[in-house]
């Protein structure tokens, strides 16, 4: 091992139990929140809770069945999609538009409204290139905040269901909403959009700057940059745009909120987003920071911390393969980039490794495990370009997203698929021992079963469903911006990035046409509503179940033997269906 | 489940979407960008770099060098198709290369590049180039390059602009960044401040 890789190495450990000590104590003060506790934030926040509630019409005491409770959260995202479909479509004619831009196509509307909706910000076009500071604030910046605290209200549900004595209803939706994003989404994202504008990401409704370039450079017949003094060169550029906006406020709530989409196509590779190392750790740290708290809230809500605990375990343990195996790969390079040693990859006076799609003032380490967080915790930002990171490291990527957020996944709904997990593990180890499936003291029936089961298949079957859409239709592959092995991986990471509800890309892909739009608009809302449908009914159904004492040898949910076992399930359930398509792609590049 | 139900969440979905919008879509961003003009005004307007009324370009973002009196930077994709000023004169920006670093077209660019950089500069002879001068950035406008980069270009860029090699490198380190808590990130130099510097536009880096 390399001094630098394991210098990379114990600088993500450390951050990584920074996070776990920060959500320790964050989540008391989440599951306080949410559960209408006396606090000093509710003595500050609580009259403006109680003005939306009123004007919402929702009340903490109306706590709703399942049903009304789904009802309420697929209304929240059709109608949240619905108004930002129609910004996006009308900014030609909305405020707040200084460069101009017209209203986006149907298609790519459609796409970006399901994508925002969903929580996953796969983008189809650059923001910076293709929308107005009012589609940017009004329209993304507000669906950041509402699809997480969605994904949130329905853990929360799921875990009232859980606790339950058996009478009690899963909590109001809206309240729950309402909460989350009052007590925990903006208090957050006003500290980290402050810390930005003083590091240097442009706050502003100014036009886009143009400046003046030192070197000026030509412009071939085709629109090709030349060298300015080039023959083909027809015409001289001789200044360059830097483009501003509001960007702090929406980078700060896309970092936290598991969303992923940023102010520009560079995402928090660009200087403007993530000016510093400073920022860098703080954006890195907020995609974690949020699903490991709601582990830890877990543990608080069912009243059996040991279960929070043990769930974190089994996360940090995968998280912490897939960095190691991660930021090998790209310490090691490739031999492609050595160059028969022409090129030095070495650590002295620079970051050591694979410096392709990479930044300078961050380095190979950090943007490794930035690409690890973010497609472990469903959130799709980067702080480099996904399609510059070695073979190896992509399979990485795309295994953490093909497990269905499991790995922390989004706010709430990784929670959510997690617990999915746990259910399948009980019943399949419970099976092994000879004893009646019991969960939390309730008894496991099929239908139980079923919602476990169709909730963590759902995200896999999507993906290879949309994959396949993609390899098969002519049209849909002609995006694929790649040959063989390198074109079915751009499309395999898209159908898998869209159905994780990530929101990661590999840049070669050419994402804005009709049909991956709509395949892949499909996907996402298939990928978020079908698990939430799941986790809410299933909530529902647990809700009403009476626990009944613990039974001598039963089996313990919260012990290492289990720990491993759900390691082993998830494992499974996740090579099973993604290897095949893996290793048609990125394997086969890995390998040749 | 009656219509109803239906209903009357669409309507709650309808007013809450409605709050969400003034509260977190306009209210929050102008809060948020009053304290930045307050506070920190140059960084929340792009942290623009101006010299005798000369707008030089964001501390933020990259420009391509190649000339002999300059510093170069990370190799860019520029692009002049995307954005026009205001009498429709193309304005250069970039993208991500989205090369897979194990490709064989990466394998080829790396060597063009290898060649190019080695051939401006004789002096260095076969010692290898560092790797940020040969590869693309994630964003593809990396304002900075590392001190491993900056320093292998000091003697050309000493010998293009007749400034001593102690000279250089006093410039070079003003540009300089240290890593947060000399751990976190990496050190490296902003390559518009050292270029502004060798041309004598700016005296000192602005708002360090």
């Amino acid at each position: 091992m390399s001094d630098e890789l394991g210098a990379a190495l114990f600088e993500a450990a450390a951050l990584i139990a920074l996070l776990v000590a920060v959500a320790l104590p964050l989540s008391s003060y989440v599951v306080a929140a949410m559960e209408g506790a006396p606090s000093m934030a509710r003595k500050v926040m609580g009259p403006l809770e109680r003005g939306c509630a009123r004007i919402v019409g929702a009340r903490p005491d109306d706590s709703m069945g399942w049903k009304r409770y789904l009802v309420g959260a697929v209304a929240l995202t059709v109608v949240g999609m619905a108004v930002l479909f129609a910004i996006l479509i009308a900014q030609g004619v909305l405020p707040a538009n200084p460069e101009s831009f017209p209203g986006l196509p149907a298609d790519t509307a459609f796409n970006m409204a399901a994508s925002f909706a969903t929580n996953t910000d796969w983008q189809a076009v650059a923001g910076e290139a293709r929308l107005s500071y009012f589609s940017q604030a009004v329209g993304l910046a507000v669906q950041n905040f509402l699809s997480p605290a969605i994904g949130i209200a329905v853990a929360f549900a799921l875990m009232r269901g859980l606790r339950s004595a058996g009478a009690g209803g899963l909590g109001n939706f809206w309240i729950d909403v309402i909460r989350a994003v009052l007590y925990v989404l903006l208090p957050l994202a006003l500290v980290g959009a402050l810390i930005g504008v003083a590091q240097g990401t442009p706050q502003t409704l100014q036009p886009y700057e143009t400046v003046q370039l030192l070197e000026p450079v030509g412009v071939d017949a085709e629109g090709n940059v030349v060298e300015a003094d080039s023959p083909e060169a027809v015409q001289q550029v001789t200044q360059a745009v830097v483009p501003l906006g509001p960007q702090a406020s929406q980078v700060a709530i896309k970092q936290l909120g598991t969303n992923g989409g940023g102010f520009n196509g560079a995402n928090s590779a660009s200087a403007l987003e993530n000016p510093t190392p400073l920022t860098n750790l703080l954006q890195c740290g907020a995609i974690m920071l949020l699903p490991l708290t709601l582990i830890f809230c877990f543990g608080r809500m069912v009243g059996d911390r040991r279960q929070g605990r043990m769930l974190m375990a089994v996360v940090i343990a995968m998280l912490a393969v897939a960095v190691a195996v991660c930021m090998a790969a790209e310490y090691a390079a490739t031999p492609q980039l050595l160059d028969d040693g022409a090129v030095y990859v070495g650590g002295v006076e620079q970051s050591a490794g694979n410096m392709e799609g990479k930044e300078c003032r961050i380095g190979t380490g950090e943007t490794a495990l930035w690409s690890v967080f973010t497609t472990a915790a469903a959130h799709g930002s980067s702080n480099g370009s996904m399609a510059g990171l070695t073979p190896l490291s992509q399979v990485v990527a795309l295994v953490l997203m093909g497990l269905g957020e499991v790995v922390g996944g989004g706010a709430g709904t990784g929670l959510s698929s997690l617990v999915g997990f746990v259910i399948l593990t009980v019943f399949i180890a419970s099976l092994m021992v000879g004893r009646a499936p019991e969960y939390l003291g309730k008894k496991i029936g099929p239908a139980e079963m079923r919602l476990a089961v169709i909730m963590v298949m759902a995200p896999a079957l999507v993906m290879l469903a949309a994959a396949a859409v993609l390899a098969l239709v002519p049209a849909a592959s002609a995006s694929a911006g790649g040959d063989g092995a390198q074109g079915f991986t751009n499309m395999l990471y898209a159908a898998v990035s869209a159905g994780a509800n990530n929101g990661s890309a590999l840049g070669g892909f050419e994402a804005d046409a009709p049909w991956p739009n709509l395949v892949l608009g499909l996907e996402m809302l298939l990928g978020r509503l079908v698990p939430i449908g799941c986790a809410v009914a299933l909530a529902g159904r647990m809700a009403v179940l009476k626990p009944s004492a613990a039974q001598v040898g039963a089996l313990s949910a919260s012990g290492p033997l289990f720990a491993v076992l759900l390691v082993a399930v998830v494992l499974l359930v996740g090579a099973l269906s993604l290897v095949p398509a893996l290793a048609l792609g990125p394997i086969a590049l890995a390998t040749a | 489940m009656s219509g109803r139900v239906i209903g009357k969440a669409l309507a709650r979905a309808a007013a809450l979407v409605a709050i969400a919008t003034l509260a977190l879509g306009v209210l929050y961003p102008f809060a948020v960008g009053a304290v930045g003009r307050m506070a920190f005004p140059w960084q929340a307007q792009g942290s623009i770099i101006e010299a005798d009324g000369v707008k030089y370009g964001s501390a933020q973002v990259g420009q391509p060098f190649s000339d002999d009196t300059h510093m170069w930077g990370r190799p860019t994709v520029a692009d002049a198709t995307l954005f026009q000023g205001a009498d429709g004169q193309p304005l250069l920006w970039y993208g991500p290369d989205n090369l897979s670093p194990a490709s064989q077209q990466f394998a080829q660019r790396v060597e063009e590049r290898v060649a190019a950089v080695r051939a401006a500069h004789p002096d260095r002879g076969n010692a290898p180039v560092p790797s940020d001068l040969v590869t693309v950035s994630g964003s593809g406008f990396d304002p900075h390059i590392s001190p491993a980069a900056a320093e292998y270009q000091v003697g050309r860029i000493s010998q293009a602009t007749g400034r001593s090699p102690q000279e250089v490198r006093a410039i070079i380190r003003q540009c300089t960044e240290k890593p947060l808590l000399g751990v976190i990130g990496q050190e490296r130099v902003n390559v518009l401040e050292v270029n502004l510097m060798l041309d004598g536009v700016l005296e000192a880096v602005p708002n360090r």
